[in-house]
């Protein structure tokens, strides 16, 4: 008959490995940049510091791009953490809830002299990530099979990212530099008469012109009159 | 809710093999989707939603931590109640186990002391959610490692109880009944004749490890002799109930869970075992 000790032990393995195993599959990237045995040093520190708070498996590891941060024995991989975050982001966006298209006949029928309040939203689940290094051709090059050869200049310049899904697919989009002005105003709740009045680098596309590619592209998915936006 | 459109031996869907399903659209009766995985949306969804459009579902879940003495996550109910009406699917279950305490959640099913007062609770917890689902539930049988002092039930007269008081179904898991007789030293048949067979609506069928004198339920390998032969002897005592595969470690190709679930379901329909 096996000690008490060891059968509660047994549980401890248990619930190491299930955390263990789910944050390889919400952080698959970060698992081939560093390896199965320093992956596994990694599970244990956080294991150790990480509380769920969730009954979801999945939520679990949404706190660790932030202690990849403070964990000393990757500070010299400046870009992990970045790199991290993203796949966080990935994550959420892949199980964000359905949502359907701007409802365009209830968008014409608000009347004109409510469109100054109108508040556009990104898709559920979306999120704008930046960083000092080409973070999407990391998680490009380790996720998508690619001629070995390619190589990836960490010095190349920082990047700015829409990470969204429509429910079948994820994505990761590069917005110009006006649309990542906008987007970061979308996410913000920004009205769409204060959008039209700040000083945006439009390029010679106006607002009038942008909104519909949006809209078609999926980026903005609803509405609401900022009366009704949530406090 | 006493009957369902499930029949025969299903698997438990598992994201390795959503590619090989959609594509091939294999023989399989019915899926057992791990509820956990679709609460949030996105593709998980939008795959189970396909598969859905052919195939009956079970929901099988392991946060609803009825053991607990943390109030009923209502969110997370909340977030169940709209895949039930989703999927609308066959079964709705859950374990007899507690996963959380004081809001922490670690993510492995607790066992519970077999006392009156945890009986009492248990049952008062069930009742909420069945109210909430609109549906009775199954409760799954685990495979505890610890026993507590001071119980006033053996497992299986708990579980008959709280069927009763509860007024929910049970989901008896073959391999953990063997996994306990063997690690707790009861005869496994007992527990078989003890449960009330009205109440026993689906079977689990998995594989574990044996470690010195210590079996361990695992779910990362085939079901193994001593599981097929007590399986044999449930078929007996509960008869046309559906039978799952469950593997969630190391998982195999599809067609490995196939021709587990082949096996199955020979020996409920008196066929020569493949």
């Amino acid at each position: 008959m096996l000690p008490a000790r060891q059968r509660i032990g047994a549980y401890h393995t248990s619930v190491d490995g299930k955390l263990g195993r789910s944050l390889e599959q919400i952080y698959p990237v970060r698992h081939r940049l560093v390896g199965e045995n320093f992956v596994q040093a990694m599970a244990s520190a956080i294991l150790e510091h990480g509380v769920s708070r969730s009954p979801g498996l999945g939520d679990y590891g949404a706190a660790f791009p932030a202690f990849l941060s403070t964990f000393r024995p990757v500070q010299s991989l400046a870009y992990l953490t970045d790199v991290a975050r993203l796949e966080w982001l990935w994550h959420r966006a892949f199980n964000a809830p359905d949502q359907p298209r701007l409802n365009l006949e209830a968008l014409a029928r608000v009347p004109p002299e409510h469109w100054d309040r109108l508040v556009f939203r990104l898709p559920a689940g979306a999120a704008l990530i930046a960083s000092d290094y080409p973070i999407h051709r990391i998680w490009e090059i380790n996720t998508i099979p690619t001629p070995s050869h390619d190589v990836i200049d960490l010095d190349q310049g920082g990047i700015r990212i829409l990470v969204w899904g429509d429910g079948h697919s994820t994505r990761l989009d590069l917005p110009s530099e006006t649309g990542w002005q906008l987007l970061q105003a979308f996410a913000s709740g920004v009205p769409f008469g204060e959008l039209c009045r700040q000083d945006f680098d439009h390029s010679g596309t106006t607002m009038a012109e942008l909104l519909p590619v949006w809209v078609q592209c999926g980026w903005l998915r609803d509405f609401v009159l900022q009366e009704e936006v949530d406090p | 809710m006493a009957d369902s459109n499930i029949q025969g031996v299903g698997l438990g869907l598992r994201p390795p093999h959503y590619a090989d399903i959609l594509s091939s659209w294999p023989a399989i009766p019915w899926f057992e989707a791990l509820s956990d995985n679709y609460l949030g949306g996105g593709l998980p969804l939008h795959h189970l939603t396909r598969i859905r459009e052919r195939y009956p579902i079970t929901l099988h879940g392991v946060g609803l931590s009825f053991g607990s003495v943390d109030p009923l996550n209502q969110a997370y109910l909340k977030r169940l109640n709209a895949l039930v009406d989703r999927v609308e699917p066959s079964f709705v279950s859950d374990h007899l186990a507690w996963v959380s305490q004081g809001g922490r959640y670690f993510h492995e099913l607790a066992p519970l002391p077999y006392t009156e007062e945890a009986l009492e609770h248990v049952a008062e917890r069930i009742q909420r959610v069945q109210d909430v689902l609109g549906r009775q539930i199954l409760i799954e049988n685990l495979s505890p490692y610890v026993r507590f002092a001071g119980s006033d039930y053996l497992e299986w007269e708990f579980l008959s109880e709280l069927a009763r008081r509860a007024d929910c179904f049970l989901l008896l898991d073959v391999n953990n009944v063997f996994v306990n007789a063997f690690n707790h030293d009861f005869d496994p048949l007992a527990y078989l004749d003890a449960l009330p067979a009205e109440r026993v609506k689906e079977l689990h069928l998995a594989g574990h490890e044996e470690e010195g004198s210590f079996l361990f339920d695992i779910h990362g390998r085939a079901v193994q002799d001593g599981v097929w032969a007590l399986y044999r002897q449930a078929l007996q005592r509960f008869e046309q109930v559906p039978a799952l595969i469950e593997w969630d470690t190391d998982i195999p190709a599809l067609e490995v869970l196939m021709t587990e679930a082949a096996k199955a379901e020979a020996l409920r329909s008196g066929r020569p075992v493949p």
